[in-house]
């Protein structure tokens, strides 16, 4: 215990931010711990979720979560399957940041479910008709395909080095198979990633969502934001550090990639938008987008954030030689591409949510607009789902090896 | 930093365990009973073998339950509502059978009411992950409390607000036992949804024992029976000569939202003032 104390006294002196840092992380899980026993004793009856918003913060984490973990199967795609050798380089960290990204979203799931003690049952009771069975099965796979993929980074860190002599051999001789694994997630990955935009898009009583726009959308944004996250992730280890960890050409050219998918993202935004509400007028897409406007924060107005702040500055941070040679911009760059996959997809979700059915064949106005704010719960149990990440991200960089150096001269 | 990682490796030991264990569960609970298999038992308890075995019956889509809701008798009284509170002992802040006063597009007040109106096509069923909802042949959709992992996509996509969930244990009688009726099914756990089910308990039941769902009030949902005015009919589409079947061959009717290409089962005749 002493010894403990010791050590403690020792890095708050050596490293105070640090320390700091590690404070703050253990204070978030510590909220999330509390909020989600509160949530798994007493129930959902502890959020401000209903019957006619039966979906809100949690499952906008999912989503986001997700969406950010996507630079793991774009990145590592483009280094195995394309073989453009350089993105090695940065494909484990994606790799990583995908497998945070996961496993936050599993977290939030578990306990987004009423019953989380069910959570295997779609494995067993198949209904091959449900987008949603579709997402289970395709997440819960990809997972285990980011376990295999990230193995050799645990099997070559020291820990496991020094403990177990042949773990980097066994790492190694995995790693021989990451191009036919990433074939694998590839798949998985275009599936679920699409899919999860398809839960809403398929959804014919919903005239918000009920377009074929969504799921390509999901996945779009996915893998812009989720390969711009994995950069500014990289480049602000290399600040603490103070060591460079990619060349300026594999930056470039992944800040490139983001930022052309960014803008082909925009480009399909732009043109949902002007078909399904500009040059079309469906009668209840109309009424629906009349309220959003008018009755809720959810209107063109708040897509501002979503669209210029979230995902067009962004892009052209990443696309402009000159601000993305500058480790603060590319930083900017990653922190608000997460702001505009977040407040998409709260925005997707609520939007579609608080806007009533008319089942009711009169001219009664019976159903009102629905309303949700987040309870502290929920609140509580988003921020320890936070500390989990960034507690995760920072273990991992400060433990496994994440950069590794190329595999090339150690095949036979 | 010794210690942190040897925490490490713990969690990692822990999770692993917890995969293993789940997977143990998982092939343990598999073998749950299902909502088909309860009311087989619930037959069994009520009815001597002899007649189980004589008119053991099976769904096999002999027969498609229908119900008409006739807008022009109804005068709102909300009995329909209440039976159903009771006999479904359904939650005092829940409604699987809702009743709105509405107004026709001329401005000619009218009474609605909406159970679950047991879609064709329904879009709870094709949203469920695990098939704790479907379709039976002879055209219910019901509900495998046992299944339902509570994720609440079928709320999500009912067009009728028909779903609702547990979101609390229950707790104390309903308000409306026992002077509209007595429980007749459990109560459902926290955390599953649920919905009306046209009480498939008395139509399964009635069945077994040569009743006539629709004719026989013992075989008959609560709501049809209660109903002071006989606006709810209730009955067999496949029978031609049903009242529900006859009737829809003489009144003017629509559903809801056909235009969602849902095919629900219930059928409503317009009230006065309303074109369909």
């Amino acid at each position: 215990m002493t010894a403990m104390i010791g050590t403690v006294r020792r890095q708050v002196q050596t490293a105070p931010l640090f320390s700091f840092w590690l404070l703050v992380l253990g204070i978030m899980v510590i909220v999330g711990l509390i909020s989600g026993i509160r949530v798994l004793w007493y129930g959902l009856e502890v959020t401000n979720l209903t019957d006619r918003v039966p979906w809100g913060l949690w499952i906008t984490v999912d989503l986001s979560a997700i969406a950010l973990g996507a630079g793991a199967f774009s990145l590592s795609t483009v280094a195995y399957i394309f073989r453009v050798k350089s993105f090695e380089r940065i494909a484990r960290i994606a790799v990583f940041v995908g497998f945070v990204g996961y496993t936050s979203a599993m977290l939030a799931l578990l306990m987004d479910i009423g019953r989380p003690d069910r959570f295997w049952h779609p494995v067993i009771y198949w209904n091959i008709h449900s987008v949603l069975w579709e997402i289970t099965m395709c997440v819960i796979l990809y997972s285990m395909v980011l376990v295999f993929e990230l193995a050799p980074a645990v099997l070559e860190s020291d820990f496991v080095a020094q403990r177990f002599a042949r773990g980097p051999r066994l790492g190694h001789f995995l790693h021989q198979f990451t191009p036919a694994v990433s074939i694998v997630g590839l798949g998985l990955s275009l599936l679920h990633q699409s899919s999860l935009g398809a839960t809403y898009g398929v959804l014919v009583a919903r005239p918000v969502w009920f377009k074929p726009s969504l799921p390509v959308m999901f996945i779009l944004s996915a893998v812009a934001a989720g390969s711009i996250v994995t950069l500014a992730l990289t480049v602000f280890y290399e600040n603490m550090i103070r060591q460079r960890q990619i060349e300026t050409r594999l930056r470039n050219a992944v800040a490139m990639f983001g930022g052309l998918l960014m803008m082909g993202y925009l480009y399909l935004k732009l043109w949902d938008f002007l078909a399904t509400a500009y040059y079309s007028h469906v009668p209840e897409r109309v009424q629906a987008n009349n309220l959003l406007e008018t009755a809720t924060p959810y209107g063109l107005t708040f897509w501002w954030i979503e669209i210029v702040v979230g995902a067009l500055v962004p892009a052209i941070i990443m696309l402009t030689p000159r601000l993305r040679r500058q480790d603060s911009w590319v930083v900017v760059a990653g922190l608000l591409a997460i702001v505009g996959v977040v407040v998409n997809r709260w925005n997707v979700t609520l939007s579609g949510l608080v806007v009533p059915m008319d089942w009711s064949p009169g001219a009664a106005e019976l159903f009102p607009v629905r309303e949700y704010v987040p309870a502290m719960s929920e609140w509580g149990v988003a921020i320890g789902v936070l500390g989990y990440a960034l507690l995760m991200l920072t273990l991992g960089l400060r433990f496994l090896p994440l950069f590794p150096k190329s595999h090339e001269k150690g095949h036979h | 930093m010794a210690e942190e990682k040897y925490l490490t490796r713990r969690e990692f030991i822990a999770a692993m365990a917890a995969v293993g264990g789940s997977i143990a569960v998982a092939a343990a609970l598999s073998e749950v009973d299902s909502l088909r298999d309860l009311i087989e038992r619930e037959l069994a308890l009520e009815l001597p073998d002899v007649v189980r075995e004589a008119k053991g019956h099976t769904v096999d889509g002999t027969h498609h339950w229908a119900m008409l809701i006739d807008l022009r008798k109804c005068i709102g009284c909300q009995y329909c509502v209440y039976a159903c509170q009771a006999v479904n002992d359904v939650p005092d802040d829940m409604r699987w059978n809702v009743y709105h006063p509405e107004v026709t597009d001329t401005g000619i007040p009218f009474h609605m009411t909406r159970p679950c109106l047991h879609c064709n096509d329904a879009p709870c069923v094709s949203v469920c992950p695990t098939r704790a909802t479907w379709q039976r042949d002879d055209g219910l959709v019901v509900m495998d409390y046992q299944l339902c992992i509570g994720c609440r996509y079928c709320q999500v996509a009912c067009p009728y607000d028909a779903r609702s969930f547990n979101w609390q244990e229950r707790e104390g009688p309903s308000g409306y036992q026992p002077e509209w009726g007595n429980a007749e099914v459990d109560r459902r756990p926290r955390g599953v949804a649920e919905k009306c089910t046209f009480c498939i308990h008395r139509i399964d039941r009635g069945l077994a024992q040569g009743l006539v769902p629709g004719e026989d009030r013992a075989a008959t949902p609560a709501c049809v029976n209660i109903c002071p005015v006989e606006a709810r009919v209730f009955g067999d589409l496949n029978d031609p000569d049903s009242k529900i079947s006859r009737l829809l061959k003489e009144l003017p009717t629509f559903r809801l939202r056909e235009d969602l290409g849902t095919e629900p089962n219930v059928y409503y005749v317009p009230p006065e003032g309303m074109a369909i």
